[in-house]
């Protein structure tokens, strides 16, 4: 075994065949793409066949960790799903913090690559360079909670690390996530519904084997100096560790892009009821890291008194407080904790199903949806009974669950009348909580991200509504686009957290003492600008194009209600000129596809052959 | 009084930061089996973390209680380690331990524990939140 923080071992599993292999690591690839998302790109875009239907046995689902996980290195106890999403059609990579990353570690492998489909449910058990699928015919049905517990008894590890479905990932809805560690979700894009559509329930693993890296008294004396001086104070981070994600809320209202009634507002009179004065006053139970974290962001709540007494969840975090509160019209963060933790059960991803409820209770408050579609729920805003029972509801798919379990673009599609022009996606991966008329660049942002909507490829918000830039000018956005895409495809596959503040020169500091390899702060930069065009390449071949970088109409054409943003919408025209302006920077052609000069001076050359748009 | 570690359970986020500093520095390795403490975060209910070492007790029955005499005083510290060399892994000290403060190495040969790492305890400099004293 080479000391370099990889194992060099992938573990392949046929569920079909139920036959489990172990592979080497292709050492070449692990160089230039790193790990995580990089890796999982890389080897997504070799084994996948083009254009196969992502539900069916013939979609691959692997899971990777990076070369950090299970060291010193701080924050980098993450792993990614990343398959072809069932939701949006593109390159999927979903990530999870929590504890399982190292326990695969330290079992032996870098990688799980996952085929097929099981006659039957199955899970996945992992330790010490061996892994076994198991029965899992008592676990099928269960919630991600009762999965865990009952996985690590059978296994017989009091901390086997468990990754599971809830019932939305049984029954194939779309927006349905993975859960690990009870809270953590790789939750966007349908994650869940192709473990379901594999017959798999979970996957679990404990590791006593560790993790080695080049120079170990160098590592400790680097990773110390690291936790202290680049984690712990910095000032980055100060409000992460005092309070977390939900900071952003009120950062959010008073900028006026929080999402609210459905998208109808960037502002919510309620913001009080959910911010984080309001968690740390009402709910807070005690502050929670994720593994090897030195910044601890979570919040350990539990709701004292009321409807929803005794609901626990670890957040509610920023995007859930925006997207199932202020946009569902809910004032009271006890009713977002209870539906947190319905989520994390179930297995929902907290973005989509905000959305798809926001979505409901608007068009039932129009009219358009009824009793008859709610099972007799009064669905309207401010009702947190009613509220309350919607993701039961979606993923076990009753009444007008049946539709929304699939995502805000195909209910509005199925339920008609107008809807469809309520929605707001791109890609079919519903928007996260930042409304871009509040914030144009997010516009782009979300257009451009390879798995759709996503405000973890790049944040311009940061430099304009929370900064001192202008959010409504189209100047400079792209450029901000591709510097934190690039940024960010390096920070996904080492997997480091979003929340730690880790710059090029860093990160190629940690990648040396990792690997003992020489890095700089271009070499990371290489890696980036390799990985995203990866998966753009990918994508193209998939068939998307310029039409589906999509700025929704709503953006557009129906202006913001109240405060600061009253009024503001996206031009097309700062829209199509940003767009633009981004494909030149990538250096890609007007329809913005990687041009074979792009792919080659990406470092490429050897995918090249394998699209069809370049012959 | 005894002179092992103290901790502020309260300021615990249960990162393990402290577990991986211990083990890459006692093994070579990061590998929280391996290490001499132990976080263990138990929730939904009750929603807390639990940490594990030895905590140098006054009385040691760990010291009496091996046949073969492996747990010896560190004169400088005035405090007991376990000689890796001279324990047979029988697993005594384990069942004596009143603390839950010495457990076996994975491997299964020998027991290991805190040895307060001559006097200058990695855990209590890299725990982000000062939760450990010495
Ligand atoms: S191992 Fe247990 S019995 Fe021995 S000194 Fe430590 S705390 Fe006391
Ligand atoms: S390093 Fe500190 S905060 Fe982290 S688990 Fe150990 S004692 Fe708890």
């Amino acid at each position: 075994m080479m000391a370099d923080g990889y194992t060099g071992k992938i573990l392949r599993v046929d569920l079909t065949s139920e036959k489990i292999t172990t592979d080497n690591l292709n050492r070449e690839w692990a160089k230039q793409f790193l790990g995580g998302k990089g890796l999982g790109a890389r080897y997504l875009f070799e084994e996948l066949k083009p254009g196969v239907d992502a539900m069916s046995p013939d979609n691959i689902l692997s899971i990777w960790t990076g070369p950090a996980a299970g060291t010193m290195v701080p924050l980098t106890s993450r792993f990614v799903v990343v398959t072809k999403s069932p939701l949006t059609g593109t390159f999927l990579d979903s990530y999870a913090g929590g504890f399982l990353a190292p326990e695969i570690k330290y079992s032996g492998f870098d990688g799980i690559i996952i085929k097929g489909k099981a006659k039957k449910p199955v899970y996945l058990w992992i330790t010490d360079s061996k892994a076994e699928l198991r029965d899992a015919k008592n676990l099928w049905g269960k919630d991600t909670y009762k999965t865990e517990e009952l996985v690590r008894k059978e296994v017989g590890h009091k901390y086997a690390r468990v990754a599971s479905i809830g019932p939305a990932g049984e029954k194939l809805g779309l927006i349905s996530s993975v859960t690990a560690d009870l809270t953590r979700n790789a939750g966007r894009g349908g994650t869940g519904a192709v473990f379901g559509s594999k017959n798999l329930k979970a996957v679990a693993a404990k590791g006593t084997m560790g993790v080695e890296v080049d120079n170990m008294d160098e590592f400790v004396k680097m990773a110390k100096e690291m936790i202290l001086k680049d984690v712990v104070e910095n000032p980055d981070h100060a409000g992460m560790i005092t309070d977390g994600t939900p900071i952003i809320v009120d950062m959010s209202q008073n900028a006026a892009l929080l999402p609210t009634k459905n998208w109808s507002s960037g502002e919510w009179e309620g913001s009080a009821g959910i911010n984080s004065d309001a968690l740390k006053s009402r709910v807070l139970v005690r502050k929670k890291a994720c593994f090897d974290c030195a910044i601890a962001c979570g919040s350990w709540s539990k709701v004292k008194k009321g409807l929803f007494k005794g609901a626990t969840t670890e957040g509610p975090e920023y995007e859930t407080l925006g997207m199932c509160g202020s946009n569902c019209g809910i004032k009271n963060i006890e009713a977002v904790v209870k539906f947190a933790e319905d989520c994390d059960r179930l297995g929902l991803d907290t973005i989509s199903s905000g959305n798809v409820t926001g979505l409901a209770i608007d068009l039932y408050e129009r009219g358009v949806l009824t009793k008859k579609d709610t099972g007799g729920l009064e669905l309207k805003w401010g009702n947190e009974e009613a509220y309350g029972k919607m993701p039961a509801m979606i993923a076990n798919r009753q009444h007008i669950g049946a539709v929304l379990a699939d995502g805000a673009k195909r209910a509005a599609k199925k339920i008609g009348k107008g809807a469809e022009k309520l929605v707001v996606e791109s890609k079919g991966l519903e928007y996260p909580a930042y409304d871009p008329r509040g914030t144009i660049g997010m516009a782009l942002a979300y257009a451009t991200s390879d798995r759709g909507a996503c405000h973890m490829r790049a944040w311009p918000v940061a430099a304009d509504a929370y900064g001192s830039g202008d959010p409504w000018s189209p100047e400079g956005k792209a450029a901000i686009c591709v510097e934190d895409q690039t940024r960010t495809s390096v920070k996904w596959s080492f997997i480091f957290c979003d929340f730690y503040s880790v710059n090029f020169a860093n990160m190629a500091k940690y990648y040396t003492a990792v690997t003992g390899a020489k890095s700089s702060e271009e070499h990371m930069r290489e890696i980036g600008k390799r990985i995203w065009n990866l998966t753009r390449a990918f994508n193209v071949r998939e068939g998307f194009a310029r039409n589906d970088d999509n700025l929704p109409e709503r953006m557009e054409k129906d202006p913001l209600s109240s405060g600061k943003t009253k009024g503001k919408s996206v031009p097309r025209v700062d829209f199509e000129r940003m767009l633009e302006e981004y494909y030149k920077l990538w250096g890609w052609d007007a329809q913005g596809r990687p041009t074979k000069k792009a792919l080659e001076e990406a470092g490429l050359k050897d995918i090249v052959p394998k699209l069809s748009y370049l012959k | 009084m005894s002179k092992g570690l103290k901790a502020d359970l309260a300021k615990c986020t249960g990162c393990q930061l402290c577990a991986l500093v211990c083990s890459g520095t006692h093994v070579g390795k990061f590998n929280p089996s391996e290490s001499r403490i132990s976080v263990e975060d138990v929730f939904p209910e009750p929603g807390e973390f639990k940490l594990s070492y030895c905590t140098h007790c006054d009385e040691h029955p760990c010291v009496e209680s091996c046949p073969v005499e492996a747990i010896k005083l560190n004169e400088g510290l005035g405090t007991y380690y376990v000689d890796k060399e001279a324990c047979t892994g029988c697993g005594a000290c384990v069942e004596a331990c009143p603390y839950n403060g010495c457990w076996m190495d994975p491997s299964g040969a020998y027991a290991i524990k805190c040895d307060l790492c001559e006097g200058n305890p990695q855990c209590v400099e890299v725990c982000p939140k000062g939760v450990l004293k010495r």
